[in-house]
């Protein structure tokens, strides 16, 4: 029986059409037992194919092609664990020691490498190949007889591929007479690139890619047919009639290939304890003294929950683990570094109580299960939020230096094609001008809804393309094609890989383009698969807002607040919550969440948790959301399906909303285990797969039949834990993020100029535009102060006023002004005022116009004068003379400074207009800290019976009403059946506007394309959720100022 | 003194209609671009109200009804180019080619002739609508205050001295053309009309805008005084010739054409030039189209109905008319224009002529004008496309081969910077490595044949009237490509040894010609099958 053995994927990154899941896919249906994956330099795609191939059943054989510092390449497989480790620490070495992306090796580095590995000679690009091509058939015996001294005798086939091609015939009896001549078996392999023929025409997309070309001129870069294909063993059986052992041969070898992934001999490094203590001691003093601090002494139930954890740990010896995140927990702390971990981890009563977690589990009755269990065989996973920016990166930089270079790396990011970019790559290759592939990469996912009208042929007609034009056609086939193809290799964003030994027997590692950084060839999901335990240390921007909000606190407000003891049941928090008056708040500021809160009306810390979890897909798909609100507003009754549940279910009203309690449910209903209810939590997962759901469901219903639980009932929990599907939190994530959010809340409505500050200062990030979280601080009553180059710093800042606080704006918000040159001016300033725009240039000489242009036009010279009613043409008045290099016979370098003369100050320009300074304000900043576009053209909407967001919530519900604004979001969710969703924003407030899906294709055009929209329709206002139906949507005239939205595409 | 200014405004559309008049009164939108996409690029006012944007693409544009849609024609421009020239030239020698849709013109001393300035300003629109041009006209006593005030007003308009800045003070400043960073700055400064930038102090604009800012100050202020650049003549010479009753038949046409090129060519070497191309353009009777559409692969472009328009580029420039007239004749010998012709336009480019000198000890050439008339005479019996060196394709296509153009030998002793280069050297016999054991002799086109099986192999084959069996077969050999295009290809080759039957045994060696023989009655020939059209044929033999 033939086996394929030598095969790339899309991992041999441009040189491969097919993922590992396809080529093992590919294998199984032809009924083969085996094949060989060797991609390019590297592993990349070895962890898919391997699962794939244990899903199939069929086995998965591990190699590589490694590029020669010669020009040729060795296809390498492995035949044992000590070659899967040569062979890694053999890629990490070329791949370190070169460039991103480069690397190769010298011959007697293979020499060096090792055992354990099996070389073929190789197709085009082998080095039997590239001897004949240069030498002719002496050349051939010789390299193959090195190679043979190299590696061993045994351990090198002569590979022959038949592509149908007469120059690839020829060498074949080259080949043939130098396996004869040095007594080496033959090996038939089809260089397999693609497991379906046609996916030969992404092959060569992907060649021009690679050579930077395109398909008119790529000429014999491309494949001169499409043979490259997986072919099943009655075909490869006919090619190579004439030389059966050929093919025989390739069952022989995969017999000889024993090593499989799941033998990677990984372990994760222990934590080091002084002698004569163990880890797990060491770790059950932490976990004693941390369990005093947060529960006291005499909390019998915590002490309970952290023994039976710790003897898990002890049992699956993961004390070393814990001590290393806790080990980064404590630095982070002294560091003043914010951090809290996440999700699942939040189960753990030790990470708890060693400080990892800010969530009680026990407090909170949380199932230990969903983090660690022992039947799951797999690592835990701790997440640890930390402040995005510079303070993650010192914890970053703290693993590497504990763990060296080789102990710890980044997860790789595997980037692939997708959406747009994917087009933009397709459409060059094809030949498209930049015109043309603006046009067809629009096209490409634009919203996230697709409405099922939207054809693709009225899309092209919609976007003047003609899709009966042959390469337009194959430009979309293309692009469905390549979606989810790996491009490259990125570095993970906070995902960390520690190991005991050395990482790189494990896996090879490579240099990231960060200096510095080393990433594994797998992706984060690979390592998980892998069972290669991760930290993810990820950047959360609300960290830094809260972490900078405690900062300016301290140093304006003099007062020391402690996230970790907030003052519960804040009265002003929960009001805000309820009136759903949340712009910039963690968690709870989106449109959607905003529509929920009035109907949940929070009251205390776990109505967030709930409002927090309530609005994701998994509750709303499963549509739990509006019977728990009913059941929460008293309109229903709560049922808890059946008594048993009773327990799991009672503190949701009988609706199960985090992934515990489907979990739970699972073991009480049907008598799963703890492992059990896991593997059920991640078959309704990511990779979910209809046949391991329906096998579950299978054990569900046996379970629960055992059980007693029957008919109707049975039914009804099987709906409710299928339908749960995967985007649900678990709880104690809900939690944790809860926490947050309280946090945010916390502080928006105690010391909003900080907060604001601190918001303005991290974007982006969140829901809104810096724009809107202005506004919606000066309706809470803060004063926002503009841009002045006397006063603001690089941040935003706050400033001293009578009644409290002002927030300035930082000089970050003027578009186009970098930011060196910003803290230069700042330094300048702290030595001395500037006294004029010329003073200024004279001072920071390397300042450009367009950053002085920008300034003036913002405002931010306003002030330099001195002198009142100087305004800001004035100042572009003055920049302009300023900016000009004076001739070198004018030119002094040290121009004493003197005061400019009043006449000097005179401009004979006009002060802006109102309209005008809008649009400055929009076009230099982004946001204005004046009225707000609206306020100019009140007084005329008000006649037209344009009502404000304001007045909305006073009017009755069905009122037909008029209401007008800048549109700063647009939602069309996946979830929404085609309904759009705008927020749009006037001078009093935000008002919501839905536009069902047939209006939105009538006037598609204008509702997606205009910053200003009057909306005509019925008012919804139910149970303080106000809403205007829309039933007409034109276009507004109100200002030319570049008011921007924040579009959900 | 007083100048005159004429501006064409929406040139590109007026250029089109003034082709078609018929097209005035109707809603009409160009299109450029090259397909798939092509955008709109002018309206007139009609097509703007029925909502058709500028840049708005073909498909967009296509789904308004009762909106002409035409290409846009450089051609057409140029000649309404030349036409606004020839307004201009009508009536006064002195003129400045300011744009392609305005002209300057100096009405010194015209006054005898034409009346006062405004009896010039409506004798020059009128002249301007006589050419089928809508044009604004302005006339002031400086060239640019009459330049913008003919972009800006449309009509007639005549600035008395004197009175420039007040006239010119309501047009907005973009008028003037500033460069788009002072366009800016401007915007910035709220500067948007001529008179408030007139308002601004000379001196500190000097400082901020330089010496443009001053420019565009007194250009808003009308008062930049310059002299005109005068219109060089064109470089493009044409002649042209209307027949009262349509001409057929090449001898006729022959000594028409003769007629303009000895005038052309006259022209030419009064002023020192040659042609490096000839283009010949025949108005056909209409009732041909039909006919002229079926060749518009050989045709280059056919921008009207009825039209044949042909190019001659010279390899040397000439002004040798009966040279040029024996090429021209060549070339319509073997496309003729299939109509009777009606209207003849034959221009030339001109160029430099070509000083050469031999070289003494040089061999010597075939003169580059004869080897000219010998290919035009070669291609007339091959056909186009068919004469020149065949150069390989970088293709995997089978067969694939681009014919390049014979260089006269002294181009090719220029291009390799005075060396001559070996025709040897880049034979495929001068690599090192090259070991011709057969060659193969291709049929073009490939013969239809048909083929026997057995199991997927050929067995016996059937072509040109022989009959054979295959004695032995190597393939198939499998190429497949240019998927992305209308003709991608899919062939399995397969080169076989054929012995054929008796009775065609012979013909087979003499149709075969030399073909490479294994044995007696036997020939290896290569097959292919293509997939696309499903049918087997002979690509060629084994020689």
């Amino acid at each position: 029986m033939y086996v394929e053995l030598h095969a790339r994927s899309a991992f041999s990154f441009l040189e491969g059409a097919s993922t590992p899941e396809e080529l093992a896919a590919v294998c199984k249906a032809n009924g083969m037992s085996a094949m060989a994956l060797l991609d390019r330099d590297g592993f990349y795609g070895s962890p898919r194919f391997h699962l794939a191939a244990e899903k199939s059943k069929i086995r998965a054989h591990i190699g590589a092609e490694v590029t020669s510092a010669r020009g040729w390449r060795y296809p390498l497989l492995v035949e044992s664990r000590e070659g899967y480790r040569n062979l890694c620490r053999l890629i990490t070495r070329m791949k370190l020691r070169a460039e991103k992306g480069d690397g190769s090796v010298q011959p007697e580095e293979i020499a060096e490498a090792g055992g354990g590995l099996v070389c073929l000679t190789g197709g085009a690009e082998g080095p039997l190949a590239h001897a004949l091509a240069h030498g002719g058939i002496e050349a051939a015996i010789e390299r193959v007889e090195q190679l043979c001294r190299t590696i061993g005798r045994e351990n090198v086939y002569v590979e022959l591929q038949r592509h149908l091609t007469r120059e690839e015939e020829a060498r074949n009896q080259a080949a043939v007479e130098v396996a004869r001549k040095l007594k080496l078996p033959l090996l038939a392999t089809n260089g397999v690139a693609h497991a379906q023929p046609e996916q030969r025409e992404l092959l060569d997309v992907f060649t021009c890619i690679r050579h930077h070309r395109v398909l008119a001129n790529a000429g014999r870069l491309l494949s001169r047919n499409s043979e490259r294909h997986f072919k099943p063993h009655a075909e490869m059986a006919a090619l190579f009639a004439d030389l059966p052992e050929a093919i025989a041969n390739t069952a022989e070898l995969s017999s000889r290939l024993q090593f499989s992934l799941n033998d990677l001999g990984y372990e994760f490094p222990s934590y080091p304890v002084s002698e004569g203590d163990s880890q797990i001691e060491f770790l059950r003093r932490r976990a004693h003294e941390g369990r005093i601090t947060r529960y006291g002494d005499a909390n019998e139930c915590a002490r309970k929950q952290i023994g039976r954890e710790l003897a898990l740990i002890e049992k699956l010896k993961l004390a070393g683990y814990f001590l290393i995140v806790w080990d980064i927990v404590r630095f982070c702390k002294e560091k003043n570094i914010l951090v809290q971990g996440r999700g699942s981890a939040a189960n753990s009563a030790v990470c708890y109580a060693l400080g990892i977690t800010a969530v009680d589990p026990v407090g909170m009755d949380l199932l230990f299960e969903r983090f660690l269990s022992e039947e799951r065989g797999e690592w835990p996973d701790i997440d640890l939020d930390l402040p995005s920016g510079d303070q993650r990166e010192r914890a970053i930089q703290y693993v590497y230096e504990r763990y060296g270079k080789l102990g710890a790396a980044m997860t790789a990011n595997v980037i692939t094609y997708r959406g747009r970019s994917a087009a933009r790559e397709i459409g060059k290759a094809l030949s498209f001008d930049a015109e043309t592939l603006d046009r067809l990469s629009a096209l490409v996912g634009s919203w996230e809804y697709k409405d099922p009208n939207d054809t693709l042929a009225r899309q092209f007609r919609d976007a003047g393309l003609d899709i009966r034009h042959r390469r337009i056609h194959k430009f979309f086939e293309l692009c469905q094609a390549v979606q989810d193809l790996p491009r490259h290799l990125g570095q993970h964003s906070g995902g960390m890989v520690v190991c005991q030994g050395q990482l790189d027997s494990v896996v090879p590692l490579e240099p990231a383009t960060m200096p510095g950084r080393v990433v594994v060839q797998w992706d984060k999901e690979d390592c998980t698969d892998m069972g290669i335990v991760k930290i993810d240390l990820l950047g959360l921007g609300m960290m830094a807002v809260l972490e900078e909000s405690l900062q300016l606190i301290s140093e304006h407000y003099q007062e020391k607040v402690d996230l970790g003891h907030l003052p519960q049941g804040d009265n002003a928090v929960y009001d805000a919550l309820k009136k759903a008056d949340t712009v910039g708040m963690f968690q709870v500021e989106s449109r959607a969440q905003m529509s929920c809160l009035p109907r949940l009306q929070p009251k205390k810390f776990y109505d967030i948790v709930v409002q927090v979890a309530i609005i994701r897909p998994g509750p709303i798909v499963g549509k739990m959301v509006h019977p728990y609100l009913n059941r929460r507003q008293g309109r229903e009754a709560p049922d808890c399906l059946h008594p048993s549940l009773e327990a799991v279910l009672e503190r949701t009203l009988g609706v199960p909303l985090f992934q515990e309690q489907l979990l739970r449910m699972a073991m009480i209903a049907a008598g799963f285990t703890g492992g059990e209810a896991e593997e059920l939590r991640r078959a309704m997962g990511f990779k979910r797969s209809e046949k391991r759901m329906q096998e579950i469901e299978i054990k569900l219903r046996r379970g629960m039949t055992a059980n007693g639980i029957v008919g109707e009932t049975q039914d009804k929990i099987v709906l409710s834990i299928t339908s749960f599907a995967l985007y649900g939190f678990p709880e104690s994530h809900a939690a944790s993020f809860a926490l947050i959010a309280y946090a945010s809340a916390y502080l928006k409505c105690r010391y909003l100029a900080a907060f604001t500050a601190a918001m303005l200062n991290n974007q982006p990030m969140g829901f809104y535009r810096p724009a809107t979280l202005v506004k919606d601080a000066q309706h809470h009553g803060l004063k926002c102060k503009t841009i002045d180059l006397t006063r603001s710093g690089w941040n935003c800042t706050l400033e001293k006023i009578p009644d409290g606080f002002a927030m300035r704006l930082g000089l970050r918000y003027v578009k186009g002004l970098r930011q060196e040159i910003a803290l230069a001016m700042l330094r300048e300033r702290a030595m001395r005022p500037f006294a004029s725009v010329e003073d200024l240039k004279q001072r920071v000489p390397e300042i450009q116009k367009s950053e002085l242009t920008a300034l003036a036009e913002v405002g931010a010279l306003n002030s330099l004068s001195g002198r009142r009613g100087f305004h800001r043409r004035d100042a572009l008045w003055q920049v302009e003379r300023a900016a000009r290099r004076p001739g070198p016979l004018l030119e002094v370098s040290e121009t004493p400074q003197r005061e400019p003369e009043a006449t000097e100050l005179d401009s004979p320009l006009a002060q802006m207009t109102n309209e005008e300074r809008l649009i400055a304000d929009f076009r230099g900043t982004g946001l204005t800290v004046g009225p707000h576009p609206m306020t100019y053209r009140r007084a005329e909407l008000k006649q037209r019976g344009i009502r404000t967001a304001i007045e909305l919530p006073r009017l009755p519900d069905g009122t037909h009403v008029q209401v007008a604004g800048a549109v700063i979001a647009r939602q069309r969710p996946g979830t929404a059946k085609g309904f759009v969703f705008l927020s749009l924003e006037d001078e009093t407030g935000i008002a919501n506007a839905i536009i069902t899906p047939q209006l939105f294709e009538q006037d598609h055009t204008v509702v997606v394309h205009n910053p200003f929209l009057l909306i005509e329709g019925k008012l919804q206002n139910q149970d303080n959720v106000v809403s205007v139906k829309a039933e007409r949507v034109r276009a507004l005239d109100i200002s030319r100022a570049e008011v921007t939205s924040h579009d959900f595409h | 003194m007083a100048f005159a200014s004429i501006f064409v405004p929406n040139f590109m559309l007026q250029a089109v209609v003034r082709a078609e008049p018929a097209l005035r009164a109707r809603a009409l939108a160009l299109i450029d671009g090259n397909p798939p996409l092509c955008h709109v690029v002018a309206v007139n006012e009609k097509a703007a109200r029925a909502g058709i944007e500028i840049g708005m693409t073909k498909m967009n544009a296509v789904q308004f009804t009762g909106v002409e849609m035409r290409p846009r024609s450089a051609a057409q421009e140029k000649i309404a180019h030349g036409a606004l020239l020839d307004i201009g030239w009508s009536v006064s020698p002195r003129m400045e080619d300011t744009a392609q849709d305005t002209i300057v013109l100096d009405l010194s001393g015209l006054g005898q002739l034409f009346g006062a300035e405004p009896e010039i300003g409506a004798h020059l629109a009128w002249r301007a609508s006589e050419c089928g041009l809508l044009a604004g006209v302005a006339i002031a006593a400086n060239v640019d205050t009459a330049l913008v005030a003919a972009r800006g007003f449309s009509g007639v308009t005549v600035i008395p001295p004197g009175e420039e800045a007040e006239r010119l003070g309501q047009l907005p400043v973009g008028m003037l053309e500033p460069s788009t960073e002072t366009a800016e700055t401007l915007s910035r400064w709220g500067v948007r009309t001529c008179a408030s930038l007139a308002g601004l102090p000379v001196l500190e604009l000097s400082e901020r805008l330089g010496q443009e800012g001053v420019r565009l100050r007194a250009l808003a202020r009308g008062a930049v005084e310059r002299s005109l650049a005068i219109a060089e003549p064109v470089h493009f010479f044409e002649e042209e010739m209307e027949l009262d009753d349509a001409v057929e038949g090449l001898d006729p046409l022959s000594f028409l054409l003769g007629r303009l090129l000895d005038q052309l060519c006259a022209r030419l070497a009064a002023r020192s030039l040659a042609a490096a191309a000839i283009r010949v353009r025949f108005e056909l009777q209409p009732d041909f189209e039909n006919a002229l559409d079926r060749r518009k692969e050989i045709f280059r472009k056919i921008d009207l109905p009825g039209a044949f328009e042909r190019e001659l580029q010279l390899p040397i420039s000439s002004r040798d008319s009966k040279m040029l007239l024996k090429l021209l004749r060549l070339r319509l010998q073997s496309n003729p224009p299939g109509a009777p012709v009606r209207k003849i336009t034959l221009g030339a480019e001109s160029a430099r002529p070509r000083a050469t000198q031999g070289g003494l000890f040089l061999p010597r050439f075939p003169d580059p004008e004869k080897l000219e008339v010998t290919i035009a005479r070669i291609a007339n019996v091959v056909g186009e496309g068919n004469v020149g060196s065949p150069s390989p394709v970088d293709t995997w296509r089978p067969g694939e081969f681009h014919m390049q153009r014979f260089l006269a030998p002294v181009e090719v002793a220029e291009s390799t910077g005075g060396r001559r280069r070996d025709p040897a050297a880049h034979s495929p016999a001068s690599c090192p490595n090259f070991k011709a054991s057969a060659s193969f002799r291709m049929f073009r086109p490939p013969m239809p044949a048909a083929l026997e099986l057995w199991e997927g192999r050929p067995t016996r084959v059937v072509f040109q009237g022989l009959r054979g069996d295959v004695l032995a077969a190597a393939g198939p050999w499998r190429t497949s490509g240019d998927w992305w295009r209308e003709d991608g290809w899919r062939q399995d080759d397969w080169d076989l040894e054929i012995h054929f039957h008796p009775a065609s045994g012979e013909r087979a060696a003499t149709a075969a010609g030399a073909a490479f023989v294994s044995r007696p009655g036997c020939g290896l020939y290569r097959f292919y099958f293509d997939a696309l059209l499903g049918c087997w044929f002979v690509r060629g033999v084994y020689d």
